[in-house]
């Protein structure tokens, strides 16, 4: 089967500054404490550690996890938004992420105007943009607000706009960020029709989801993350059962031995 | 780049309404601000210190423009990165495309200033000399230069937000250290060869000659620009290429 996404040992760290530093001179201040024998002033935190998995084309995987797993992180590596400390991602394909509210549109810019902007990033000639602004304004069901500027929009439609711009920029591989979370029932439903339709177009999806039902829907494969390090990675119903079991067990320790 | 053209035309166009919008006057502003700044320093140096330079309103016009191509251009790119966090933090593209289309911005918003100067410049007498035809390739290597620039403090500032200050200081001391309130004459023999080596100046120079004195540039007025431009793009791209990785995580 052909490579849509291979990811191999991916390890990602940040770093929690425990005071806010910008300015050179807290940078020099901070810096001569260092010398001075204080010990560093931010914490490494590891957002990502030894992350592997290897996806073909037309599969879908489902990343799970608590909050703060790296769930994010991971799909902000794959879109080469964020760069890896360790390990190396292979992507075959364009990717069209769809991250948490909405996908980078400009708040002073005109609902058409943002599409216009977005669409070329997305690789697309402002011929073929132009030919899709209206199923683009259909789908997202925003054709009365084309010319209002996108702050004026409620967050829910800003996401829908952002949506239907990366579904309709037609991209290989689709990187999905909880997008749904923000949408009405209606829309909601569309997207997923949208889903049914890109699994049977031989798509590749990676879904980041709390919503158990979709990931199993759409998804072959499913990969736990926990504080960021893989728990399992399988077929979707065994990873969420285990998933499911593990976060309704609080951890009891030894004491009941 | 070429791949990219699109891209960067939807950016420079985006830039170019982004910053006229929500003004009342709009591009007029580009066009009152070096006037109003003419007719404060025609007063100073003309009335008041009289100076004794003659049609002292086309011999600092001539000059500013040059230098606000620069100036406005060089501080506005040093936010290109920063002030497009939303895209730079959720999709993915070739981040030095922003610089460039901020300074395309800027590129057509001077040009447009400098279409203005001349009606002003026969209005005040000037007569144009055939030279005139070379302003748009000064104005190019003005714009090698300026993204040479531009790309590192782009970079930095994601990183230190001091990079802002220093620089608005940096033009403080340009805008002195450039021919544009006084002659290059002033300048002390020995101060001279390192004085010409700045490449505003010698751009500064070359559209003076041009459009005040009337006669033609020499090839080094062409030449250290050029070559200082071309140096500081690449200095400055390997900067920048650098830093790029981490943009998202420090935005």
């Amino acid at each position: 089967m052909d490579t849509a996404v291979k990811a191999e040992n991916l390890w990602k760290k940040f770093r929690i500054p425990h005071e806010r530093r910008t300015t050179i001179l807290e940078n020099l201040a901070g810096l001569l404490q260092l010398l001075g024998g204080k010990t560093y002033t931010y914490e490494e935190f590891w957002a990502l550690k030894s992350v592997s998995f290897h996806l073909g084309r037309g599969e879908s995987l489902g990343v799970i996890g608590e909050n703060g797993s790296g769930k994010s992180t991971l799909l902000k590596i794959i879109a080469n938004i964020l760069r890896p400390d360790k390990g190396s991602v292979t992507v075959h394909g364009r990717t069209a992420p769809i991250l948490e509210l909405g996908v980078g549109f400009h708040p002073d810019l005109t609902v058409k105007e943002n599409i216009l902007v977005y669409g070329s990033i997305m690789g697309l000639r402002n011929s073929e943009v132009k030919k899709r602004m209206d199923s683009i304004l259909q789908f997202s069901g925003l054709e009365r607000f084309r010319d209002a500027k996108l702050k004026n929009l409620s967050s829910g439609m800003q996401m829908r706009l952002g949506f239907s711009v990366a579904v309709e920029a037609d991209p290989d591989i689709f990187l999905i960020d909880e997008a749904l979370a923000v949408g009405d029932m209606e829309f909601q439903q569309k997207c997923i029709e949208r889903f049914r339709q890109f699994k049977s177009e031989k798509k590749t999806i990676i879904l980041v989801s709390h919503a158990l039902n979709l990931v199993k829907e759409f998804c072959e494969k499913t990969l736990y993350l926990s504080k960021g390090e893989p728990v399992s990675l399988g077929e979707t119903g065994a990873v969420i059962d285990e998933y499911v079991k593990r976060t309704q067990t609080p951890m009891m320790g030894g004491s009941t031995g | 780049m070429f791949e990219h053209g699109e891209l960067v035309r939807n950016l420079t166009v985006k830039e170019f309404k982004l910053r006229y919008r929500n003004s009342a006057l709009g591009f007029l502003w580009s066009l009152l601000n070096p006037l109003a700044m003419m007719v404060i320093l025609t007063v100073v140096f003309s009335t008041l210190l009289r100076a004794g330079i003659e049609k002292f309103p086309v011999f600092l016009l001539t000059a500013l423009l040059t230098w606000r191509f620069f100036s406005i251009s060089t501080s506005m790119a040093l936010w290109s990165i920063i002030g497009n966090s939303p895209l730079v933090t959720k999709v993915y593209f070739s981040r030095w495309l922003l610089v460039l289309s901020s300074n395309l911005a800027n590129l057509i918003g001077s040009t447009l200033e400098f279409i203005a100067l001349f009606p002003l410049l026969i209005f005040l007498g000037m007569k144009l000399s055939f030279s005139t035809i070379l302003l748009p390739a000064i104005l190019a290597v003005e714009f090698l230069l300026i993204t040479g620039v531009s790309l590192p403090l782009a970079a930095l500032n994601v990183y230190y937000r001091d990079i802002s200050q220093i620089w608005d200081l940096a033009l403080q001391a340009g805008f002195f250290l450039c021919p544009i309130i006084y002659d290059v004459k002033l300048i002390p023999e020995p101060y001279l060869f390192p004085y010409s080596l700045n490449p505003m100046t010698r751009i500064i120079q070359s559209v003076r000659k041009i459009l005040y004195y009337n006669t033609l540039p020499t090839l080094t007025d062409f030449a250290v620009p050029l070559v200082g431009g071309l140096l500081l793009i690449l200095a400055g791209y390997a900067v920048f290429h650098r830093l790029e990785p981490r943009f998202a995580e420090e935005l």
